[in-house]
């Protein structure tokens, strides 16, 4: 039974982590990046050839962590797979005893490591969930029936500080009706705009879990609100960060997430922490931000 | 309109063999407009390929405004015009979309072809001197839904229910010089006062009616339509 569904049900805060599978077949240090988690968040996501880079599949690291008992949130992508393999990938998954899973649309090839790939996205995020309701239901996106169903636990994601965001709200409104009972956000750093966003959504009664990136130093900041759609680390976050020496950055970063988290807390049903390689910090940015 | 842009020359160079003498066919229309197979880029090619070595049995262009693409007519211009020239090519060097070069092959019973330029896009002519690409000919047009605009074409990733989260200041995340699809689609409902387009699902394409060969049959009161969809019969009479 997916903890994060029964305590997103019973309308409880809750705390995801994430981890990213390797480029390469030993998987001991993201599985050591998970344990680190443990006893911190409900469930972890695997990312899903994050960026668009050739990595191990998040389909195998997601099983590992099932096998250790760690609950992870299988993110799953149009990018790569069409209509067959997404439905066969999503039954393997739930075969394999994964229960929640985010759909996403994923980051298009270019982005990545293997610039001239074939870009299938033969289905978009919202039919893709749309199917794997479908598939909860006993049937294929065909109208065939399943001789045993899943029942996955279904999110998405949002990005609230998009400009402008009533396309996101619409396309929110569309996955939601298509089957998805939980939301992931981009990251955000700007209660204010979280704020008017969950207002725009409030009538939509779906848990939002809002989604921080630890911020590793000020050039990261920068590279983010310079590169990364719907991200802005206000000025005044850089510019605490950039006096900064070396050796107290990541205190620092705790201090900032941590105080994000709480700004962000009452707002929304939990939070996203994507620490990037800094997992270690994690049960330090609970603490402070009283979770 | 059918895009094309000529091959570098040494590319087509290096399909001739040796003694292979070429005939240089263009298109009067689509690769005229595109100059990349016009009358005067069909003899300058001719020209050029003399300069290095190749032997040229001569070259034709169909009338200008008229395609390649139609079977008849080259016909007649390969088999009867210039009778003369091609009865002593050996192979046809096409300056013209992929469809002119079929066509050409059926024109000659099999002639040996050779690509002259590559075949990029179906396009509209929005100036003289600049083509662009609105449309992916996927069999199933869904523009009613997007107020004209083809998500299947103008988004890098073809979505069909709106962006994804990767668009910025309204540029798209693969390219930011060019502008998110869907950025335009909302823009233009939102003019238009028809957001509401936005909130109805669209189903997955049919990717059968897209499969490739497709053909069109055309009788007196209407057309068929061939794909792995099956046979599509349209009335324009009722
Ligand atoms: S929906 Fe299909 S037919 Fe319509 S413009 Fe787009 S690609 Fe062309
Ligand atoms: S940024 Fe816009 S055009 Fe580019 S893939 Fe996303 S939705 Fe499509």
């Amino acid at each position: 039974m997916s903890k994060l569904k029964d305590k997103l049900s019973s309308r409880e805060f809750v705390v995801t982590g994430e981890i990213g599978p390797p480029k390469g077949v030993d998987i001991s240090g993201c599985l050591h990046d998970a344990e680190q988690l443990r006893d911190y968040v409900t469930a972890i996501n695997v990312t899903d050839l994050q960026s668009a880079v050739f990595r191990i599949g998040s389909l195998a690291v997601s099983c590992k962590l099932v096998e250790r008992r760690l609950e992870p949130i299988y993110q799953l992508t149009c990018r790569d797979r069409n209509r067959l393999a997404l439905q066969s990938d999503l039954l393997s998954a739930w075969a394999l005893g994964i229960e929640n899973v985010l759909c996403l649309t994923g980051d298009h090839p270019a982005m990545g490591d293997h610039t001239e790939a074939k870009p299938v996205y033969d289905l978009d995020s919202v039919q893709l969930i749309k199917a794997a309701s479908t598939l909860n239901q006993g049937q294929d996106m065909s109208g065939h029936e399943l001789d045993s169903k899943p029942s996955f636990f279904l999110g998405g994601v949002v990005t609230p500080g998009a400009d402008p965001v009533e396309p996101q709200v619409i396309k929110m409104k569309k996955k939601i009706e298509a089957g998805a009972v939980f939301f992931q956000t981009q990251a955000v750093y700007e209660p204010d705009k979280l704020e008017d966003f969950m207002n725009r959504v409030q009538g939509f009664n779906v848990p939002v879990i809002a989604g921080i990136v630890i911020l590793k130093g000020a050039a990261m900041a920068k590279f983010m609100n310079q590169n990364v759609a719907g991200i802005t680390v206000p000025d005044s976050i850089i510019e605490e960060m950039s006096d900064t020496p070396k050796e107290d950055r990541k205190k620092q970063a705790v201090e900032i997430t941590a105080r994000i988290i709480r700004q962000v807390k009452p707002l929304c049903q939990g939070v996203h922490i994507m620490p990037l390689g800094w997992d270690e910090l994690v049960p330090q940015v609970i603490k402070e931000a009283e979770l | 309109m059918h895009a094309t842009i000529q091959k570098p020359i040494d590319e087509i160079t290096g399909y001739l063999r040796p003694g292979e003498k070429v005939f240089v066919v263009g298109c009067g229309n689509c690769a005229a407009k595109c100059h990349s197979g016009g009358a005067p880029e069909t003899e300058e090619m001719a020209e050029r390929l003399k300069k290095k070595g190749v032997e040229v049995a001569g070259w034709a262009c169909t009338d200008s405004g008229v395609s390649l693409c139609k079977l008849a007519i080259v016909k007649k211009m390969l088999n009867e015009t210039y009778q003369t020239e091609t009865e002593k090519a050996d192979s046809f060097l096409i300056l013209a979309c992929g469809q002119g070069i079929h066509t050409v092959m059926d024109a000659t019973e099999g002639g040996m072809v050779h690509p002259g330029c590559d075949t990029i896009f179906g396009g509209e002519t929005v100036t003289d001197d600049f083509i662009t690409e609105y449309c992916s000919l996927c069999g199933e047009c869904i523009v009613e839904y997007t107020g004209g605009l083809c998500p299947v074409t103008l988004c890098a990733k073809s979505l069909l229910n709106g962006p994804c989260g990767g668009a910025k200041d309204g540029k798209c995340e693969v390219d930011r010089t060019r502008d998110c699809g869907w950025q335009l689609i909302y823009d233009r409902l939102k003019e238009l006062g028809r957001l509401e387009e936005m909130d109805k699902y669209q189903t997955p394409k049919n990717n059968s009616r897209w499969s490739r060969p497709r053909s069109l049959t055309m009788v007196e009161s209407g057309a068929t339509f061939k794909s792995l969809a099956g046979e599509l019969s349209i009335s324009r009479k009722d």
